[in-house]
């Protein structure tokens, strides 16, 4: 009996670098042909089932004749393509009474499509999904953020060690690391030939994903705090909900005395904590 | 041998070792018998004998194994007559059962044929199997098994192997039968039970050392040994109970309370193993067979057919369908209401009951609210769709008793709640692990340039 694979928690700029993982690389075969298509990201995660916490941002019916759903849901990092189709008949309920933009939960199958070499598409098939509060994502980025830090920590140890191949996995599992990331940073390695780029793409983005976040309990920044939710709740009076051109509500911060660098401090950090987002250019509009 | 099959019995032999010993020969003759082509019948005794034997020691045993080869020494056998029973062919007519040890646990066997060693004999047996049976594991004998005896075995000798291990509470498992260990008593109650018939005392409690806690039955009584004691027991039997091994206090265990002075070498005190258990990655509970009251968090990321309203027997507490009861025919069923869900950490997952209490704190509806959505509704699945609407996502905290099985953790839910928001102080430790940024390191030493002095 097959348990239940386990849901990985993984930033959607590691998640669109991964390709796909060829049976016979694997050292530990499973001998099993039931086992899940894998892919493997460039920091040596092995993954297939994905859960994912972000803000759903488009939702397109794409079905001509069977109902299909394409999602965009996105995160500090990037965004995860998702789709949704019969077989999916859970997720494609949800989709088709959500409004985007709404905080949602999801968990999926990751897919890689490839119709010529060098294009490559990675998406989730959603299996379950769900709305839910500003809260489940910040901890989902945080839980995220310490899974993704833990795996660069090993992958810099195991670029730092000199080792390939069976002696590295050897080494990392001396080290601690689990069995698969061990066995997925040493297929990684194999594969990549710039392999510090990514990790170094990667570090700056979680770190300034995590910066937004934390914005909010600063307490040094409590002026900040104040000005920020008179912004936002200036952007609700003027409809923010529906979308509001960007040039007019700078004129009428700065009228009610709100210095235009603020104005433009404050959208940036809503749009980078996922509280709002861009449309169209020079359009924006609130989460929720 | 004609010339159809010798081909499909020299592979067997190649695959599967002596044929005529093991009995693979007459069953291969058997499916010849039935008219099965040569061919079919070789696939099919491979199927089932597979063609890797498997090699295992007494603490990789579980339930319902077949095609491995263990050898251990006997630490004890015995023999039953069986009752002859009607109707059923003449079969063997004894059975023989004892224990069977190793260096890693020991193990009850039972053998459908007389073995050929006695106490302290090291015996090798290939393609054994095994069941479960009483809540353990059972290491089984059969008329297809094939035993010998190893003279020269490099096993522990006998008084080695039936000495009593001493043990930390998690290192405690099924192929354990006696221990010895030390530990703090946490909880105790005392209760009465029927035995057969006849009232007697028991204690139950909890223990627990800097490894884990284990639940207690003591059937003597424990004078001078109350909660916060810390004792040194000595010859526990260790029972399993719903895949979670409890330690028995019997009448041959010796239980003595831990003089103050040899109490500090101990690695915790009353106070250290009181304290709540700190949280585990679910990683930690899938590496281990079952684990007594623990504590771990995730996040639902789905709740399971079955959730929800169910009706329950009055008379076993069976969940019922349509009003009848597997055992006791039609009955008027009591409802109730559980939750059952995946909790995913992305370590690991696991599948979480919560009984009723706690199902109508982490749903926020009683069991009352919950009947009044389902008959306001025209779907039956009225409260398990707003179950998932509800909690799918959701991020909870849940102690409790896991047990890892055929189809992964499960985990009965004693305690939930929704973990405290902590994510300033992580913050803070991740981008402190994560380092300065690129540009503040200033530029780089080593930019492949050389540099003149």
């Amino acid at each position: 009996m097959l348990k239940r694979e386990i849901a990985k928690r993984v930033f959607a700029k590691e998640f669109e670098a991964c390709r796909e993982l060829d049976k016979s690389e694997r050292s530990v075969s499973e001998a099993d042909s039931k086992s899940p298509n894998l892919l493997i990201s460039p920091l040596g995660l092995i993954l297939n089932r994905v859960f994912a916490v972000g803000v759903l941002t488009e939702l397109d019916s794409i079905g001509t004749q069977n109902e299909m759903w394409k999602a965009r849901i996105v995160d500090p990092t990037g965004a995860f393509t998702v789709y949704a189709g019969q077989f999916q008949p859970d997720a494609s309920i949800f989709f088709s009474t959500v409004q985007p933009p709404a905080f949602i939960a999801l968990t999926g199958k990751a897919r890689i499509y490839e119709p010529e070499p060098g294009s490559v598409f990675i998406s989730i098939r959603a299996e379950e999904a769900n709305v839910v509060d500003e809260e489940i994502r910040n901890r989902w980025v945080v839980d995220t953020a310490e899974q993704t830090v833990d795996r660069l920590e090993a992958f810099s140890d195991a670029l730092a060690s000199g080792y390939r191949g069976e002696t590295l996995r050897e080494y990392l599992l001396e080290k601690g690391v689990s069995e698969d990331l061990a066995e997925g940073i040493s297929i990684a390695l194999e594969r990549d030939s710039a392999p510090r780029e990514f990790a170094k793409q990667l570090r700056a983005s979680i770190r300034e994903g995590l910066r937004v976040l934390s914005l909010e309990s600063e307490d040094t920044a409590e002026s900040r705090v104040d000005q920020k939710e008179f912004v936002l709740e200036l952007l609700r009076e003027m409809g923010g909900g529906k979308g509001v051109d960007y040039a007019s509500f700078v004129d009428a911060a700065i009228s009610r005395g709100v210095p235009e660098e603020v104005v433009e401090e404050v959208v940036r950090s809503l749009l980078a904590g996922g509280q709002c987002y861009e449309p169209k250019i020079g359009i924006i509009r609130l989460v929720g | 041998m004609d010339e159809k099959t010798a081909p499909h019995l020299e592979e067997l032999t190649r695959a599967l070792g002596d044929l005529e010993k093991t009995g693979i020969r007459a069953e291969f003759d058997k499916l010849l018998a039935f008219r099965v082509s040569p061919e079919v019948a070789k696939e099919t005794i491979l199927r089932k004998f597979g063609g890797k034997w498997r090699i295992l020691k007494v603490k990789d045993l579980s339930a319902s194994l077949k095609n491995f080869e263990i050898t251990g020494r006997i630490l004890d056998i015995g023999e039953k007559p069986l009752r002859p029973q009607e109707g059923v062919r003449e079969g063997p007519s004894k059975l023989y059962t004892g224990v069977l040890a190793d260096e890693t646990g020991s193990v009850m066997f039972s053998s459908w044929k007389e073995l050929p060693g006695s106490v302290g004999d090291v015996i090798n047996i290939k393609n054994a199997y095994t069941r479960l049976w009483q809540n353990r594991i059972r290491l089984s004998i059969g008329e297809q098994s094939l035993v010998s005896k190893v003279s020269d075995s490099s096993l522990p000798l006998l008084s080695e192997l039936s000495r009593t291990p001493a043990k930390k509470l998690i290192d405690i498992g099924a192929a354990d039968f006696s221990v010895n260990t030390a530990a703090c008593v946490l909880q105790l109650s005392h209760r009465e039970v029927s035995v057969r018939g006849k009232q007697s005392k028991v204690i139950s409690g909890v223990l627990a050392d800097e490894t884990a806690r284990l639940p207690f039955t003591a059937w003597v009584e424990l004078p001078g040994i109350d909660i916060g004691s810390i004792i040194r027991i000595e010859g526990a039997q260790i029972r399993m109970f719903r895949g979670m091994p409890s330690i028995n206090l019997v009448s041959s265990t010796k239980v003595s309370s831990v003089a103050a002075e040899d109490a500090d070498k101990l690695a915790f005190t009353f106070e250290s193993a009181a304290k709540d258990p700190a949280p585990l990655k679910i990683e930690e509970i899938a590496s281990r067979d079952s684990m007594f009251d623990v504590v771990t968090a995730g996040n639902v990321v789905s709740v399971r057919p079955g959730s929800g309203i169910i009706s329950r027997c009055p008379e076993c507490s069976r969940v019922i369908q349509k009003a009848n009861c597997r055992v006791h025919g039609k009955v008027e069923g009591i409802r109730d209401m559980r939750i059952k869900a995946v909790l995913d950490d992305g370590t690991g997952a696991m599948s979480v009951m919560f009984p009723r209490e706690l199902a109508e704190i982490i749903y926020g509806k009683t069991l009352e609210e919950a009947e009044q959505l389902m008959f306001s509704d025209i779907s039956k699945d009225a409260v398990y769709e707003d179950l998932r609407r509800f909690l799918t996502g959701r991020y909870l905290a849940v102690r409790g008793n896991s047990s890892n099985g055929e189809y992964g953790i499960s985990f009965v839910a004693e305690h939930a709640w929704v973990p405290e928001d902590d994510l300033d102080v992580r913050v803070v430790e991740l981008l402190r692990r994560l380092g300065p940024d690129e540009e503040e390191q200033g530029p780089e030493v080593s930019g492949g340039g050389v540099s003149f002095a």
